[in-house]
């Protein structure tokens, strides 16, 4: 029998070289405690050979259980002094493996109908989340995260600019009512943008802490969409229904 | 004030996104007597039972769900323009039978049952939340040890881990197997 005009699957559609073990005595109808080792080995090859180019990286598994099977084989041929039935089959290791990777596969197979099954029973964890979906795509960023990115920008413009000062004075309470006002104009506000635009430096220190207090008061959160992205910051919903 | 009761629990079963244990319910009826709470219960579960309801009480990692029934899958992904849901892969399938079987267990004893390297597979299904590390193994290298979840359980509509098919059923299953094909 020529191999190469019999199988049709290829070797990816394997879980591994015990799945393609299986399906090869499976297929030749094989008692799997009384394998044909020359028999198999050869279709085993055969298969290997089906390939151009084995893919190392995944599919050293099938050389290692090769090479078995050819060590398995040879240790058969070799003519021994004893009896073989008095010694331990050389392919006794092998079958047990089998056995026992057979029980585990036919176990998940048993666990595919389950969860066939369970998937036609619809839960309310099923659906995806109904509300603030858009604050749950993004990483809620720390109190650390916010301080390091607010001094690191002070820094910058200590540099620029000569300090200014204003007889001005803003309350915190103020400037909570700024930020929140301004949230509820755009969406989000762009943390470090946010700064810059301040004209001072009190004021810019006092827009930090009135976000810090925003944030601890759940009235407001820090997003990024993913690290090293800008911060932006949102209106929790909640806290803007209630207001 | 047994109706009360009843609808009280059926409300809690509704609103649960996870299983939902009867201990938690005794809890959470805290000012009912626990006969009562436990009688309204069963009340409850056989009204589901009863054939004129679409949807059911099931039981899945030690607590109660409320679920639509299999029958009317078709209708329930038309209204919420839903695709069946994403499937676990083979690979991920036999992980974890091998862990719910063998556990705890490691990664090795993993690869070396399936014949493959499963570093790759353990890692999805540590994301996915149906296993999760309980420690490490007492030996060379410390490796770490996994367990599947109450999620796996759920999951799989399974009550406990006893609910796994027995080595006894798989035994039975190959043997019919190997009988057909004869």
């Amino acid at each position: 029998m020529d191999a190469s005009e019999t199988y049709q699957v290829r070797l990816e559609a394997f879980q591994g070289p015990l799945d393609l073990l299986l399906f090869l005595i499976k297929k030749r109808k094989i008692d799997i405690h009384d394998i044909p080792i020359a028999v198999i080995t050869r279709e085993y090859l055969e298969y290997l050979n089906h390939k151009e180019r084995l893919n190392l990286d995944r599919e050293a598994e099938f050389l290692l259980i090769a090479a078995l099977l050819i060590y398995i084989k040879s240790q058969m041929l070799l003519p021994r002094e004893k009896a073989l039935e008095e010694e331990k089959d050389p392919r006794q290791l092998l079958v047990e493996h089998l056995v026992d990777y057979q029980k585990i596969k036919t176990a998940s197979l048993l666990l595919k109908e389950k969860e066939e099954e369970e998937l036609q029973m619809w839960r309310r964890s099923f659906l995806p989340p109904l509300v603030e979906t858009d604050e749950m795509d993004f990483i809620e960023v720390s109190l650390f995260d916010l301080a390091e990115s607010f001094f690191r920008l002070m820094k910058q413009r200590e540099r620029k600019e000569a300090r200014t000062i204003k007889g001005e004075e803003i309350s915190l309470e103020q400037k909570m009512r700024e930020i929140i006002e301004e949230l509820k104009r755009n969406s989000y506000l762009d943390f470090l943008d946010y700064f810059n635009r301040q004209e001072s430096f009190e004021e810019a220190f006092i827009a930090f802490f009135s976000l810090l207090e925003l944030i601890k008061s759940r009235i407001i959160i820090a997003t990024q969409e993913s690290h090293f992205q800008p911060i932006k910051v949102w209106l929790r919903k909640k806290a803007y229904k209630s207001n | 004030m047994d109706t009360k009761i009843k609808e009280i629990i059926e409300s809690l079963v509704f609103i649960s996104q996870e299983p939902l244990s009867l201990q938690r319910i005794k809890e959470v009826l805290q000012e009912f007597p626990v006969e009562e709470v436990e009688q309204a219960f069963k009340e409850l579960q056989e009204s589901y039972a009863s054939n004129d309801h679409g949807i059911q009480i099931i039981q899945r990692a030690g607590g109660y769900l409320l679920s639509t029934k299999p029958e009317y899958d078709l209708w329930v992904r038309r209204l919420l323009k839903m695709e069946r849901k994403n499937k676990l892969s083979s690979a991920s399938l036999e992980t974890l039978s091998a862990i719910a079987y063998k556990q705890p267990t490691t990664l090795t004893e993993i690869s070396a049952l399936r014949g493959v390297d499963s570093t790759h597979t353990l890692k999805t299904l540590l994301q996915k939340k149906l296993i999760r590390i309980v420690g490490r193994k007492k030996s060379p290298g410390s490796p770490l040890l996994y367990r599947t979840t109450d999620k796996f359980l759920t999951y799989f509509g399974l009550n406990r881990l006893d609910d796994l098919p027995s080595p006894e059923e798989i035994k039975k299953i190959l043997e019919e197997q190997s009988d057909l094909e004869e």
